[in-house]
């Protein structure tokens, strides 16, 4: 223990010097402020972010593993069928002249915990580019849609859920007839509301309809659970409505997700220069 | 030599509430309500250490913090040096090594940290802000003011810290 510990001329200093780089680091701008994050990733906290990751597979084994089981016998006896399907699938599309399908793949990863508040923005995963993980990569629950991957290290990535104020993605409802953009409606994640916008005015979509991924834009593949919409917040008189959906996926409660990778060779994963 | 031992013996302290951290928090489940290990780290070192040393073991805490909370880079660095500093200059006003007061110290900690990140880095507002402010963060506070009593007093020998009251 010391016995002095009135802050001298030094202390005063020291605590300015860390006071201004802490709001330089706040000041820089995203790819440095990315850039630095990493960098600190790779090196001081890599032991200790694989044993949280160590430490998040046991727990998951321990709690979920009736659970496993269960999912994995329901997936094995879904997919006796599937080889049929693929094929039928195949000569449909030949037979309509689209192009093949675009196979995609999987990673499973930890969501690595914070402490401090914001933490429902954006979250870092366990895997990385060594795991086939790409930036722009969809995250997803079995739920639904969780968010996108942001940046990647080699071993860990950065996604921002779908409560990140620049989050957006192209909804339709599963007939395909109304589409609209989903974008976060701010406040509080746990309330589990995003807005449907930019829905036609001569569309109407009633309370309770799910929504799902359009595939437009070629980052989210078609079908994956948004939510559901719960009602109409606002029109704009003959232009367009905005509705209230709730979304599908938590992001609080998700502790292990799936990264939809691209297995296509002729497509460089969910990178921007394979969008249209 | 004791001098030395002494170092030695608060910093496997310290090394324990890293891992512990890191280690146990997967346990915790969401973990919006669990203890804040590396908080009580800096709280812990705090105790035994001049303001500067404090402040900047705050900046590098709030750095490893800013790197797994893609958000608000900068905010963290900036809470946990607040905190670090104002805790090793108030430790020599407020701390009476009464374990209430004790608790009310690291409750304290997760408050103004909270505020700071949170008023600094933004990411939260209206209804969201209000309800981690009024029930989250207390709840955090409460339970790391728990574990760090625990900790005082289970290593209150090679802390150098007398709990009376």
């Amino acid at each position: 223990m010391v016995s002095e510990r009135f802050a001298s001329r030094w202390d005063t200093l020291a605590f300015v010097a860390c006071v201004g780089l802490a709001l330089m680091a706040r000041a820089l701008p995203e790819p440095a402020q990315e850039g630095v994050s990493s960098g600190v990733r790779r090196t001081l906290l890599a032991p200790f972010l694989f044993v949280e990751q160590q430490t998040g597979r046991l727990r998951a084994a321990y709690a979920q593993a009736d659970g496993f089981l269960a999912e994995r016998d329901s997936a094995a006896l879904r997919a006796i069928g599937t080889a049929g399907l693929e094929e039928e699938n195949r000569r449909l599309r030949e037979l309509l002249e689209l192009d093949r399908r675009l196979e995609a793949g999987a990673v499973a990863a930890t969501v690595l915990r914070q402490v401090t508040p914001t933490r429902g923005l954006a979250v870092v995963l366990s895997k990385g580019a060594r795991d086939g993980v790409r930036a722009l990569a969809p995250v997803v629950t079995p739920n639904g849609l969780l968010g996108i991957v942001r940046s990647v290290d080699p071993r860990t990535s950065v996604a921002v859920l779908w409560t990140h104020p620049d989050f957006r993605v192209s909804a339709m409802t599963p007939d395909g007839s109304v589409f609209g953009l989903v974008q976060p409606r701010g406040g509080d994640p746990d309330m589990m509301t995003m807005l449907l916008v930019g829905v036609p005015y001569r569309d109407t979509i009633p309370p309770g309809t799910p929504l799902l991924t359009s595939g437009f834009g070629g980052v989210y593949p078609r079908g994956i659970p948004i939510g559901t919409v719960t009602r109409m917040l606002d029109e704009q008189a003959g232009l367009a409505r905005t509705y209230i959906v709730r979304a599908a996926a938590h992001p609080g409660s998700a502790s292990h997700v799936i990264v939809l990778i691209r297995r296509d060779p002729e497509v460089s994963a969910f990178g921007p220069e394979s969008l249209p | 030599m004791n001098g030395r031992r002494d170092r030695l013996r608060r910093g496997a302290v310290l090394l324990l509430l890293v891992l512990l951290h890191f280690g146990l928090r997967p346990w915790l489940g969401t973990g919006r309500a669990a203890p804040d290990f590396l908080l009580l780290a800096l709280l812990v070192y705090a105790i035994g250490t001049r303001p500067g040393k404090a402040a900047v073991a705050g900046f590098l805490i709030g750095l490893l913090s800013d790197a797994v909370r893609p958000v608000a880079f900068g905010s963290a660095m900036l809470a946990y040096t607040v905190v670090g500093y104002l805790a090793a200059w108030g430790k020599a006003v407020f701390f009476a090594e009464n374990p209430v007061v004790a608790a009310a110290f690291f409750f304290g900690g997760v408050v103004v940290r909270d505020v700071l990140v949170l008023v600094w880095g933004g990411g939260l507002s209206g209804g969201g802000l209000a309800w981690q402010l009024v029930f989250w963060t207390p709840l955090q506070g409460l339970a790391t003011a728990i574990v760090g009593l625990a900790v005082l007093y289970v290593f209150r020998r090679w802390l150098g810290v007398r709990l009376t009251g």
